[in-house]
C-alpha cells in the first residue's frame, strides 16, 4: 500500500513537473519582468528610460534611429530625413536654418473618430472597423496630419514638464531658453512663470507658432540659428512623440488654442489626462495599465502603417525580487528579465536561456569633486580645516589634490574585479560613439608615485603633512559604486596613512540632497554617472555640456568653483563647437575637451557603463540602440514556439 | 457593550490626528529637496537641472511651511482625498482599496488554518507534557519560529514552483489574467477567488489558489509557530487551575474537561494575540509578498517607504492604524463569549 502510494506521489511529480519543460509558455505573448515601472504614458510628460518604453511603442515619430545606430535616421511619420542633399535642411542668410518634414498620409491613430447616425463623433478602435465604417471616418480624427505634428511639438513644448520636452524648447529657440517658462518669465519680465499675464501667454505661444509652420503637406522647423543635435532629439522618443489632436482635446487635453495653454502647463500627473490613455500610430496599444498588480499589456495594432508586429501582446510586470524573476525564466513563465550581473554568467550556460553581452552603454561613471564646500555645520569635511581632522572648503580647488586622487584610483582592479572586464574605462566626459572620442586620448592609472608627487605639491606642501579626513557619498544599492569608493579609500591611505576617507551610502534622497537646490555643495566627493540624450556631444543634453558647461547638469551639482573653471576654460570651446555645423570642425574641438578633461581632472572619469539582455532562447530581433539606453522596441521582436 | 464600542471608535479620528501629526512632523524634518524624492526619484530626473528642480518645489509645494502643507493634506483627507501616490501612480485612496483585497484574500486564507493548527497543536501539547506529541509539536513550532520567512519563502518556490510547477508566484497566470482582463469577467471584489466563483469561472478560481497556495502556506506556517507556543502554555496553566481538578474529581471524562473547560479558557491569550497578529497581517506581509510577487498592502508599503511617497506613508498609516484599533475592539468583544467574567467587569 505505502509503496503504490509512493509511485502514485513521484507520478504526479513527474506530470507535473513535465509541461514547465516541455513547452513555449503564453505563445505570442512576450512577457517582459523588469525592476522599473512606467511613469505616465503622455509622452511630453516623460524623461527617463523605463518611462520610454511606452511612448516607443505606442507612438511615432517623425524619424526613428537606424537600428542601434545613434547617429543615421530613418523616416518614420516623415517620409524623408531631412538633409543638406535633398533640400529639406535649409540655412539663411541671417543663419537660420529650417528642418522639413514631409508628413506621410494614411497613417491612422489606433482610435479614430467615426460619425455617427446623430451626427455625434465617436472614438473606435481602428482595427475593429469594418471597410464601410472606416468610410465614416471623421477627417482628421484619428488621422494623422500635419497640423497634428505641429499640434505635437507645441503641446510638448507648452507643456514644459519634462526636460526631454524641453530639449524640443531649445531646439526651436537653438538654446536660447530652456524650457518655456524660462522664455515666459524673460518675455514677460516677471520672476515666476505664475507672475505672467495672459498677453505676455499669447505672446510667447505666437512667438513659438511662427516657428513650427505646416506649409501643404509639410511640418517645418523654423530655428534663429544651428542646432546640430536637432534629428537626434526629433527621433526621441519623448515629447516629439506624434498625438492626434482631436483625440487629446476630446479627452480633456489642451485644445491647442494659444490662449489656454497656461491651464495645461506642467500638470499634475494623475489630472493629465494622457496620463493613462493613448491614442499613438506606433505598432502596440495600450490595452490595460493594472497599477495595483504593476502589470501593463500592450496588444499589436494590426493596421500599423509599417505592417503588425509579430509579437501580439507585450506583458510588462514590475518583479521586484530576482529570485522570483529567475525562476520565472526558468520556468518559461518570463521572456526577459532584468539580473544582476553578477548572474549572467551562469545564466549564459543555463540551458533555454540567452545572454546577450558586453552591450555598449553611452552612460559613463565617474566620481565628481566638489569645490567650495558648504562649511556652515557639514560633517563631511570635519574640521573644514586642513588639519588632519577635516578638510578646507576649497580642498578639491587645487588641481594637485584632484590629479593625486586620480591616480590614486586602481581602475584596472575596479574593471576587471569588480566588472568582469566587461567594459572599459572611461576616457571623459565623451565615451564610445559619441563625436570627440578618441581612443589614444590620456586617462590616468593607478599610479603610487604619481599620486605622491601631486599631493606633495598640493597646499603648498602642507597637504602631506597634516593629512585629510572626510566622507565620501554613493547611493545605496549600488555595489559597485562603493567599490570604487573602496578602490580608492584603500589607494589613498596606502599612498599616506595619514589620509582618510570615509565611505557612507545614503539613500538617494539624501545624496541629493547634499548636492542640490543649496548655495554650495555639501558632499565634497560624490560617486554618480549620467550620460547623454542625444548621440550629439554639445547642445544642453549632450555629453560633452553636461559635464563641462557651467551651467551644465554636473556643474550645477558641484559648486561655484568648478563652474568658474568650467566657464573660464572650457565654454569658449564648446561655445566653437556649437557654432559650426560641419563635423570636420567640430570633432576636433571635443576631442581637445576631452583632453582637457584630463589635464584639469575635472572628475575621475571611471568607466562606460555597459549592458546585457537575459531571455528565453527562443527570442529574437533584440535592436540594442545605446542612446535609448537599451530600451526595448517591441516591434521587430519574435517569440518562436518551440 | 455597544457603548463600550462605541467610546472605542469615538477614539479612532483622535489616534488618526495624532498619528498624521506624527507622520507629518517626521516627514518636515527633511529638506524639500529630500522630500522631492517622491516626485524624482532617481538622478535622472535631475536631468533638468538646478532650475527644474528649483520649478518641482514649487510646483509641489515643498517648501511651504509645515501648517500649510498639514493643511492642504488635511483639507484633502477630509474630502475623501488622501493624495497622489507617485509610486502606485493612483490616489492613495484607490491604491489602498485596490489592493486591500488581496491581502485580506491572502490573511484570511492563511490565518483561518493558522488559527486552528495553533489552537489544535497547543492543545495537544499542553494535554500531552512532555510526552512525544508535546516533543514533536514542539519541534515543529520551533523549526517554524526560527525559519526566516525568506527562506522558507524561497523553499517553497523552489520546491512547489520550480521543481514541481504547482504553485507559480503573482495572483494569476498569463491566460487566467487575459481572461479576467476581458469585459466578461466581472471583478465583484478584487478577490480573484471570490470573484472567479462569482463568475462561475473554476478555471480561474483554481488557478487564483495555486497562485495563493505558497505563499499561505509560508504565512500559516511562520505564524502559527508563535500561536501554538501561546497556546500551549495556556493551556497547561489552566489545566493546573482548581475548577478543572474539580471537574476530573466530579467523573467527568477526560475528553469534556480538556476540551470543554480547560480548552475554552486557555483560549484569552490567544485571541489576544491572534488579534494582534492578523493585525500585523493586514498591513500587509512585505516579504512573503515581495517573494511571491502577490501585490498586496505590504509590498506597496515598503516600496512607499523607500520612496518617501509621503502622502501614500501617511495613508497607509491612517489605515493601518484604523486596522489596529479595529482589531483590539474585535478581541475586546470576543473576550465575553470566552470568558463571562469580563463581561460582569
Amino acid at each position: 500500500m505505502k509503496l503504490a502510494l509512493a509511485l502514485a506521489v513521484g507520478m504526479g511529480l513527474a506530470v507535473a513537473a513535465a509541461p514547465a519543460m516541455a513547452e513555449t509558455k503564453n505563445p505570442g505573448t512576450f512577457v517582459f519582468m523588469w525592476t522599473d515601472d512606467i511613469q505616465s504614458f503622455d509622452p511630453a510628460y516623460i524623461a527617463n528610460t523605463p518611462s520610454s518604453y511606452g511612448a516607443l511603442n505606442i507612438y511615432s515619430r517623425l524619424l526613428n534611429f537606424n537600428g542601434s545606430k545613434i547617429s543615421e535616421f530613418v523616416p518614420s511619420l516623415s517620409t524623408e530625413v531631412p538633409s543638406l542633399e535633398n533640400g529639406l535642411i535649409k540655412q539663411g542668410d541671417d543663419g537660420s536654418v529650417s528642418y522639413t518634414f514631409p508628413i506621410r498620409k494614411g497613417v491612422f491613430a489606433h482610435k479614430v473618430g467615426v460619425k455617427g447616425a446623430d451626427g455625434k463623433v465617436s472614438w473606435e478602435y481602428y482595427d475593429k472597423l469594418t471597410d464601410a465604417q472606416k468610410a465614416t471616418i471623421e477627417p482628421g480624427y484619428g488621422q494623422i496630419t500635419p497640423e497634428d505634428v505641429r499640434y505635437s511639438l507645441l503641446r510638448a513644448i507648452l507643456q514644459g514638464q519634462s526636460w526631454m520636452s524641453n530639449a524640443i524648447t531649445e531646439v526651436i529657440t537653438a538654446g536660447k531658453y530652456t524650457d518655456i517658462a524660462k522664455w515666459v518669465e524673460t518675455e514677460g519680465k516677471v520672476k515666476t512663470f505664475a507672475e505672467a499675464s495672459p498677453e505676455t501667454l499669447r505672446k510667447v505661444y505666437d512667438q513659438l507658432s511662427e516657428q513650427i509652420v505646416v506649409d501643404g503637406d509639410n511640418v517645418t522647423l523654423k530655428l534663429p540659428k544651428s542646432f546640430p543635435a536637432t534629428l537626434g532629439v526629433i527621433a526621441l522618443p519623448f515629447g516629439t512623440s506624434i498625438l492626434d489632436k482631436e483625440w487629446v482635446a476630446s479627452v480633456g487635453g489642451w485644445d491647442g488654442s494659444g490662449d489656454t495653454w497656461k491651464a495645461h502647463y506642467r500638470p499634475e500627473l494623475g489630472a493629465n489626462p494622457l496620463f493613462a490613455e493613448e491614442n499613438g500610430t506606433g505598432p502596440f496599444m495600450l490595452e490595460e495599465w493594472d497599477r495595483t498588480d504593476r502589470r501593463i499589456t500592450l496588444k499589436r495594432f494590426d493596421n500599423y502603417f509599417q505592417g503588425p508586429a509579430k509579437l501580439e501582446r507585450v506583458v510588462m510586470r514590475t518583479v521586484p525580487e530576482w529570485t522570483t524573476r529567475r525562476l520565472q525564466l526558468l520556468s518559461g513563465d518570463a521572456d526577459f528579465v532584468t539580473a544582476p550581473v553578477e548572474f549572467i554568467d551562469e545564466l549564459s550556460k543555463t540551458d533555454g536561456v540567452k545572454v546577450i553581452d558586453g552591450l555598449q552603454k553611452v552612460f559613463s561613471r565617474g566620481i565628481f569633486f566638489a569645490w567650495p564646500l558648504d562649511d556652515n555645520d557639514n560633517p563631511a569635511i570635519g574640521s573644514g580645516k586642513l588639519d588632519g581632522q577635516g578638510i578646507p572648503p576649497d580642498f578639491f580647488a587645487d588641481i594637485d589634490v584632484r590629479k593625486g586622487f586620480n591616480y590614486a584610483q586602481n581602475y584596472d582592479a575596479l574593471i576587471n574585479q569588480v566588472l568582469l572586464g566587461k567594459t572599459v574605462q572611461s576616457r571623459g566626459p565623451t565615451v564610445r560613439g559619441i563625436m570627440g572620442y578618441r581612443a589614444d586620448s590620456p586617462v590616468y592609472s593607478y599610479d603610487p608615485a604619481k599620486a605622491e608627487e601631486h599631493f606633495r605639491k598640493a597646499f603648498g606642501g602642507k597637504l602631506w603633512d597634516t593629512g585629510f579626513t572626510f566622507t565620501a557619498y554613493v547611493t545605496e544599492g549600488y555595489p559597485q559604486l562603493t567599490a570604487a569608493l573602496s578602490a580608492l579609500q584603500m589607494g589613498l591611505s596606502r599612498i599616506n596613512p595619514k589620509f582618510k576617507m570615509q565611505i557612507q551610502a545614503l539613500p538617494w534622497a539624501s545624496v541629493s540632497d547634499k548636492l542640490n537646490n543649496r548655495e554650495k555643495p555639501a558632499a565634497p566627493l560624490t560617486v554618480m554617472g549620467w550620460g547623454p540624450d542625444y548621440s550629439d556631444p554639445g547642445g544642453p543634453l549632450g555629453a560633452a555640456s553636461y559635464y563641462l558647461s557651467p551651467t551644465g547638469l554636473v556643474g550645477g551639482m558641484v559648486g561655484q568653483g568648478y563652474r568658474d573653471l568650467m566657464a573660464e576654460k572650457f565654454k569658449p570651446l564648446l561655445d566653437e563647437a556649437w557654432a559650426s555645423s560641419d563635423p570636420a570642425v567640430r570633432e576636433p574641438i571635443y576631442a581637445k575637451l576631452q583632453e582637457m578633461s584630463y589635464d584639469y581632472a575635472t572628475t575621475q572619469f571611471l568607466w562606460e557603463d555597459f549592458g546585457y539582455v537575459v531571455t528565453r532562447s527562443n527570442i529574437d530581433g533584440y535592436v540594442d540602440n545605446m542612446i535609448l539606453y537599451g530600451a526595448w522596441d517591441f516591434y521587430p521582436v519574435t517569440k518562436a514556439n518551440n | 457593550m455597544l457603548t463600550y464600542a462605541l467610546r472605542r471608535l469615538m477614539m479612532l479620528p483622535i489616534v488618526l490626528f495624532a498619528l498624521s501629526l506624527m507622520i507629518f512632523a517626521l516627514q518636515m524634518s527633511l529638506s524639500p529637496t529630500q522630500r522631492l524624492a517622491a516626485y524624482a526619484p532617481s538622478p535622472d530626473y535631475l536631468k533638468g537641472g538646478q532650475e527644474s528642480i528649483r520649478r518641482m518645489i514649487e510646483q509641489y509645494g515643498l517648501n511651504d511651511p509645515f501648517y500649510i502643507q498639514y493643511g492642504r493634506w488635511i483639507g484633502g483627507v477630509l474630502t475623501g482625498n488622501l493624495g497622489w501616490s507617485e509610486t502606485a501612480r493612483q490616489p492613495v485612496s484607490t491604491a489602498l482599496m485596490s489592493l486591500f483585497p488581496a491581502t485580506v484574500e491572502l490573511v484570511v486564507l492563511a490565518f483561518i488554518p493558522c488559527l486552528l493548527i495553533a489552537i489544535f497543536l497547543g492543545s495537544r501539547a499542553g494535554i500531552h507534557l512532555n510526552r512525544w506529541p508535546d516533543h514533536l509539536i514542539r519541534i515543529f513550532t520551533i523549526l517554524g519560529w526560527s525559519f526566516p520567512v525568506y527562506v522558507f519563502g524561497l523553499l517553497m518556490l523552489l520546491v512547489f514552483y520550480s521543481a514541481l510547477d504547482w504553485f507559480p508566484p503573482g495572483r494569476l497566470s498569463q491566460w487566467a489574467q487575459t481572461t479576467v482582463s476581458s469585459g466578461d469577467f466581472v471583478r465583484y471584489t478584487g478577490a480573484n477567488t471570490v470573484d472567479a466563483l462569482l463568475n462561475g469561472n473554476l478555471a480561474i478560481f483554481w488557478d487564483s489558489l495555486r497562485h495563493l497556495a505558497a505563499p499561505v502556506i509560508t504565512l500559516t506556517y511562520v505564524n502559527v509557530a508563535s500561536m501554538t507556543r501561546v497556546m500551549r502554555t495556556s493551556m497547561l496553566e489552566t489545566l493546573r487551575q482548581d475548577y478543572v481538578r474539580t471537574a476530573r474529581a466530579k467523573g467527568l471524562p477526560r475528553r469534556v474537561v480538556e476540551l470543554k473547560h480547560a480548552r475554552r479558557n486557555a483560549l484569552l491569550p490567544v485571541a489576544t494575540i491572534a488579534g494582534m497578529e492578523l493585525a500585523v497581517m493586514m498591513g500587509g506581509v512585505v516579504i512573503t509578498e515581495t517573494i511571491f510577487d502577490y501585490a498586496g498592502l505590504g509590498q506597496f508599503a515598503a516600496k512607499t517607504a523607500a520612496n518617501l511617497d509621503f502622502p501614500a506613508v501617511l495613508g497607509f498609516g491612517l489605515y493601518f492604524a484604523v486596522v489596529l484599533v479595529l482589531m483590539n475592539l474585535i478581541v475586546d468583544l470576543i473576550y465575553p463569549l470566552l470568558d463571562p467574567r469580563v463581561k460582569t467587569q
